[in-house]
């Protein structure tokens, strides 16, 4: 399993692209240019069960409920994203 | 007969989660495979439909298992053995063809998850009870002839050897949620393990001579006093399958996926009757498929003292989405005929 940690560390706040035309597309829609934060940072992860090659290292980037689908719930979205579809923020 | 089947209590649920599991499995994971390898002439329509002939020669027209039943309940329970086997025998030919890897993400894009122009019909559902049971008993012959004609057919092209074939029935029969139960079991009596298992995850499990399989990494969210953590794949239904087994039917259904990131709490207590309090936190997990999320629970209260075969017993797959808590000693002590998570469907 390769571990490559990429450019960003936990605690960065991040925006997601809303559209990544080149990328993998495995970003949900709900997210894509909504800003969160970097919880955990899981390197580049081998899985050819999965997909052909390496996909750039993978973040669980936080935001709440209520700043994705407004409202007041403070509770937590912990998305998986890829590097090529963050930038910061 | 009603005592046999007194656990059954609610026709209604078990013939809709035999439909909805029918249908993914049929929609989602064998006819976008078939249709893969057909437009690239690795095993086409035509192969399988040879392969199809040679199958015995009365498949095509013995009456549905279970039809000739009177009892509901029976007939039920046949479905749900029917829908086990076509499921095991989706996931034995899930395998590399032609000494080429067909990875899952070529079925995403084959099934339209990122594009609706390639989605397959479900057949829509409905009529009385007696009637679905009816039309699933038919469904499950015809499609379970399909699979028959298409394993036949992946052997008979060269496409798949019999070894492999021996290869993965093998490794299936190591995946279950039985395993989250034995792990979360550890976890729960044994500090070290659960380090492990929050740190390296899938290689942690290899001390339970579990098999930790590869997809991707494990990730371990552990609920404490203040954060209850649940799991969903809004943009499929990816989950530690290799390790745990199959999910139940719901968490592939659209319902969850839409509802669990909009409104957390809400769907918790409205789906599934758990309720959080407001003091606690609840995150999340919404996967991509590279790190394939579990819920550590937390052990139930009045266990002091218990040894890890009994602490397993309490845990259930649902548990282990984050859905629900593990059951209580006096909920197990109310079910005692089998272990809280049967070996579940599929694997």
């Amino acid at each position: 399993m390769a571990d490559e940690t990429g450019q960003f560390a936990v605690g960065d706040r991040v925006r997601v692209k809303t559209a990544n035309p080149d990328g993998n597309p495995r970003t949900p829609a709900y997210v894509r240019g909504k800003t969160g934060v970097i919880a955990a940072v899981h390197g580049v992860i081998a899985n050819p069960l999965d997909h052909y090659g390496l996909y750039p290292p993978l973040y669980s980037v936080v935001f709440t409920v209520g700043e994705v689908f407004g409202g007041a719930s403070r509770d937590q979205l912990w998305v998986d994203l890829h590097e090529d579809w963050l930038e910061r923020a | 007969m009603a005592q046999v089947h007194a656990h059954m209590q609610d026709y209604e649920a078990h013939v809709r989660a035999v439909e909805e599991d029918l249908e993914y499995y049929r929609t989602k994971r064998l006819e976008p495979r078939i249709l893969y390898l057909h437009r690239r002439g690795i095993v086409t329509l035509y192969d399988i439909l040879r392969a199809f002939a040679r199958l015995a020669p009365d498949a095509a027209s013995a009456p549905p298992a279970g039809a000739a039943s009177q009892d509901l309940a029976q007939r039920i329970r046949a479905l749900e053995d029917g829908l086990d086997e076509y499921v095991r025998g989706i996931a034995l030919t899930t395998i590399e063809v032609g000494g080429q890897p067909l990875p899952i993400e070529e079925t995403r894009k084959e099934r339209g998850d990122y594009d609706p122009f390639f989605r397959i019909a479900k057949k829509p559902h409905g009529g009385s009870l007696e009637e679905r049971i009816a039309r699933l008993e038919q469904d499950l012959r015809d499609y379970t002839l399909l699979l028959q004609a298409f394993t036949r057919a992946l052997v008979e092209t060269g496409a798949v050897t019999e070894a492999q074939l021996a290869e993965q029935r093998a490794a299936l029969t190591g995946r279950g949620a039985w395993n989250g139960a034995r792990i979360v079991a550890r976890a729960w009596v044994d500090p070290e393990f659960k380090h492990a298992l929050l740190t390296k995850g899938r290689e942690a499990v290899r001390e339970l001579d579990i098999p930790p399989g590869r997809l991707g990494k494990l990730g371990v969210a552990e609920n404490t006093e203040t954060v209850h953590n649940v799991v969903v794949c809004t943009l499929c239904s990816c989950y530690p399958y290799d390790l745990l087994g199959d999910t139940p039917w719901w968490y592939k259904h659209d319902t969850y996926k839409e509802r669990i990131v909009r409104d957390p709490r809400g769907t918790l207590e409205e789906m599934f009757g758990l309720k959080i309090p407001p003091t606690m936190e609840i995150r999340v997990h919404d996967s991509t498929s590279d790190v394939r999320w579990m819920v550590l629970p937390r052990r139930p209260a009045g266990t002091e003292g218990w040894s890890e075969a009994e602490l397993a017993r309490l845990v259930t797959p649902e548990s282990l989405i984050g859905v629900s808590e593990p059951l209580s000693p006096d909920q197990l002590a109310a079910a005692p005929a089998a272990p809280a998570v049967r070996q579940p469907r599929g694997y």
